[in-house]
């Protein structure tokens, strides 16, 4: 491949902006290159592909996104369903399969409204007119007596042709008549019928009733083995030999499968492959990995007494020897994305046929997956089909191709389908990590209570370049770039006259990976922590502090923050023996978060959240009670963050197997939560990771405020 | 060796009695209201009703089931057809984000409901307390059970 059909064919793959044509510049071919996922912004064309009129008479909807329990896809259909003026119950939606969908981005980010919600409108404004003008041809009136109805085309007021009578032939969208749209279900100076309601996600019935296959391991073939690949005790240790003898006379053992650097088991049901797990006899080679290790690795202040950190995200001359009025080391443990949704994955190999492999899973990703398994088995991309499930809880877990990796080999070898669903130990010791990371804050104010010097130093573990999906050369080449997962979130968007703002990633011996909110969780609390400190130094109220500093250029972060104390009644005072902390945010520039917390000390020396409040602003909402479930579900993870939530290494392992290992919020845990949403009718954006980058911060500043010490160290320790 | 499973009598598959019963639901029975969350009792995803207490089927032998009542999310409906209050409850909550824990949630609750009409939010609290949910519906699940707990008494007057 040359050098120029590299850079585009990078550049198609939306690779380019992270530096990776110049680092890969040294690739031989389109073979050596590895399977990237695509991140490309959908096109007139892919969008003209996503709606299409069923002869049964309802529009079909093929869900350009992964329905990971943020209900994009309710809100998709009240886009469609808005936009064609035709009742909700007539959009179907089917989720992703890539014999219908055009590869699309992962669903990360929080960005699948603000990227595909005006394509999908426009996709559904074409459709609209296409419709009256098929219309048009069968009625012989002209568009002016035609009307779109809940149930067809109304044509003179009178008659109505239903759906299904325009259907035939099939209704094809140009790409042309996609560019050319006007959709109105954005414009938020119109009224709507169906954008803004606050409806419940979709499939809400199934849910609560069962009756649907929901997610992946809902899927039951004739013949299906379930499969599991034998992990290692430790990190980093290798096989030596495998013993299956004790198995062979389990019920139900169906066999042992060595391939590609994978050992696996398969049984006929799940009961027989775990007997078979508990007697099959392994033995190990490698070096115990400690923490210690870990925490050299990212130690921050000995990454700064060699000198600048590898990647300075905003450069100043900051002396390290100024009086600075606050100092703060803080530190973030690894955390899991403790999804209750285990990986799961059925992958089946058909012998005829145009379809040579087919493959269930609950990803964030089935375009990469179909992408991986394509080049993985060397077939052509129409003879390998992925169907998206439901995603049982993704918060950046889901997003790359392991399980669904380990199901298709084992059904490879085993020449039936396979299912394979990690158990919960494999959860915690071989899912990827938010990423350690600790900082260094040092800032000062100037005479009149504003931020004169900013210097945040920061040395993390990888977000997006994770170790979990590159192989060495790729970890090699990106060891020249910084990671953009890491550096998220670290821009303060207070008025700074100077700041230095300078990152390390750092390789681990264990797997991290992106986490809900990527860097930007762990920037926005050590953020908010620190300028909390900042406050506390003038005496001011933490809240009117940060009003004062926030940037002119930020007005929406100074109105959240405004409705916010509106909302709680803020300064909060006379309560006994609680804490209030404040904090807000910006999420990638598109979504303004503020949030304060209520605490109250509990036996043992911890604390126990009794209050929430938050304000958030996505603008344009098109189902606000799905972005007040998103907002709960941040403040939520912020408890978890701040308070409960660690894993680390010990005796060579993650140190956690099962849920009682690893503290998630329970129910008791969550307090009466207040949330006020703004809309004030800006371009409408993202809601699921924007609380996480302040909730945290909130309750930490609320137990200084008791006190007087700022958290340091999460979680807080009991 | 026969039980009862959502209302019709069903016989236990032969090899399947020292299996866990939640593999046998969801594999022999092919039910998909059970669901699998730690396999070790602790999520409570697996939860079904037997003899109307709430059990772990992940954690229980299927033979143990033998001679009793199973039931099922799917069960929860009176003649198949008028949603259980905690169901109706929880689509007025709008409580589901990804609903894999909402199975465990729904019949935990169920359960509780059925057998202590009264029960306070501090014990509601401590039921609930052992069904997890990482996507954070707690605060709708609260809501949820306050006003099915209100239907329920409602309709035994």
């Amino acid at each position: 491949m040359t050098a120029m059909k590299r850079r585009r064919f990078l550049k198609i793959m939306g690779w380019s902006t992270a530096g990776l044509t110049v680092a890969l510049g040294g690739c031989v071919g389109l073979r050596g290159l590895p399977v990237l996922p695509y991140r490309g912004d959908p096109s007139d064309e892919d969008a003209a592909l996503w709606l299409s009129l069923r002869p049964e008479g309802y529009v079909e909807m093929v869900l350009p996104r992964a329905e990971i329990g943020q209900g994009i896809t309710i809100s998709m259909r009240q886009i469609v369903a808005e936009e064609l003026g035709i009742g909700l119950d007539k959009v179907h939606a089917i989720m992703a399969r890539t014999d219908r969908l055009p590869p699309v981005r992962a669903t990360v980010g929080s960005d699948s409204i603000k990227d595909y919600g005006q394509p999908l409108a426009r996709a559904a404004a074409a459709l609209r007119e296409s419709l009256l003008r098929r219309a048009v041809s069968l009625s012989g009136f002209g568009a002016k007596r035609l009307a779109l109805s809940p149930t067809g085309v109304r044509v003179n007021g009178r008659r109505t042709i239903p759906f299904a009578e325009l259907a035939v032939p099939p209704l094809l969208l140009a790409p042309e008549d996609v560019a050319r749209a006007r959709p109105r279900a954005l414009d938020s100076s119109l009224k709507k019928r169906y954008v803004g309601r606050p409806l419940a996600t979709d499939g809400i019935d199934a849910m609560v009733a069962g009756g649907a296959a929901l997610f992946a391991d809902d899927i039951q073939l004739p013949g299906m083995l379930h499969g599991a690949v034998i992990r290692p005790p430790r990190l980093g240790a290798t096989l030596i030999d495998v013993d299956d003898k004790q198995c062979r006379s389990l019920v139900g053992y169906a066999g042992l499968v060595r391939s590609d650097g994978l050992v696996g088991l398969l049984a006929s049901g799940r009961a027989a492959l775990d007997r078979a797990r508990e007697v099959l006899v392994t033995r190990w080679k490698g070096e115990p990995v400690g923490d210690q290790r870990i925490e050299r690795a990212i130690n921050v202040d000995a990454g700064l007494a060699i000198g600048a950190l590898e990647h300075v995200e905003k450069e100043a001359d900051i002396h390290p020897d100024l009086p600075f009025d606050i100092d703060l080391r803080l530190e973030v443990p690894m955390a899991a994305h403790a999804s209750m949704e285990p990986r799961t994955a059925v992958a089946r190999f058909h012998s005829s046929g145009p379809i040579r492999l087919e493959l269930w899973t609950g990803s964030q990703d089935p375009s990469f997956v179909h992408r991986a398994l394509s080049k993985r088995f060397d077939l052509p991309d129409d003879a390998v089909l992925v169907h998206n499930m439901r995603v049982g809880g993704g918060f950046g877990g889901k997003a790359l191709c392991i399980v669904e990796l380990e199901a298709a080999i084992l059904a490879w070898h085993a020449g039936k389908p396979v299912k394979v669903q990690w158990t919960r130990a494999e959860e915690f010791q071989e899912g990827y990590h938010r990423p350690p990371s600790s900082h260094r804050i040092r800032a000062r104010l100037t005479d009149d209570g504003g931020i004169d010097t900013w210097w945040h130093a920061c040395r993390s573990g990888h977000s997006i370049f994770t170790s979990a999906a590159l192989g060495p050369t790729l970890q090699f080449v990106t060891s020249f770039v910084a990671d953009p997962g890491v550096t998220r979130g670290a821009r303060p968007p207070y008025a700074v006259t100077r700041q230095r703002i300078e990152f390390e990633d750092v390789r681990l011996p264990v797997d991290t990976g992106p986490w809900r909110g990527l860097g930007a969780a762990a920037n926005g609390w050590a953020t908010e922590t620190a300028i909390d400190a900042l406050a506390r130094q003038t005496g001011e109220d933490p809240l009117q502090f940060r009003r004062r500093a926030i940037a002119a250029s930020r007005p929406r972060l100074r109105r959240v923050l405004d409705r916010l104390a509106a909302a709680a009644n803020w300064p909060r005072r006379g309560t006994n023996n609680r804490g209030h902390g404040v904090a807000c945010g910006i999420y990638k520039d598109m979504s303004y978060a503020a949030t304060i917390a209520e605490v109250e000390p509990i036996k043992g020396g911890s604390y126990r959240v009794s209050r929430l409040w938050a304000a958030h602003d996505c603008g344009l909402l098109i189902n606000p009670d799905r972005v007040r479930a998103q907002v709960e579900g941040n403040l939520i993870w912020g408890i978890g963050m701040a308070l409960h939530e660690t894993l680390e290494v010990a005796d060579g392992r993650l140190n956690a197997d099962q849920f009682g290992d690893y503290a998630i919020p329970a129910f008791s845990d969550v307090p009466e939560m207040e949330i006020v949403l703004v809309d004030e009718g800006d371009s409408p954006t993202g809601a699921g990771e924007t609380v996480i980058i302040c909730a945290a911060a909130a309750i930490t500043n609320a137990i200084t405020a008791l006190t007087g010490q700022p958290v340091t160290r999460l979680p807080v320790e009991i | 060796m026969q039980f009862m499973l959502n209302g019709k009598t069903v016989d236990i598959p032969k090899a399947r009695g020292g299996d866990p019963l939640l593999w046998t639901l969801r594999e022999h029975f092919l039910l998909t209201g059970p669901r699998f969350g730690c396999g070790g009792g602790i999520c409570g995803a697996c939860t079904v009703l037997i003899g109307g207490e709430a059990v772990r089927s992940c954690v229980t032998e299927t033979l143990d089931v033998a001679g009793s009542q199973v039931t099922t999310l799917e069960g929860l409906k009176t003649d198949k057809t008028t949603p259980h209050p905690v169901q109706s409850a929880w689509i007025a909550e709008r409580v589901p984000q990804c609903g894999y824990c909402q199975n465990g949630q729904v019949m935990t609750a169920v359960a509780l409901l059925t057998r202590e009409p009264n029960a306070s939010d501090e014990r509601i609290a401590e039921v609930m307390d052992t069904v997890l949910c990482r996507c954070g519906t707690q605060q709708r699940i609260r809501k949820a059970i306050r006003r099915a707990r209100k239907a329920m008494r409602g309709d035994r007057s």
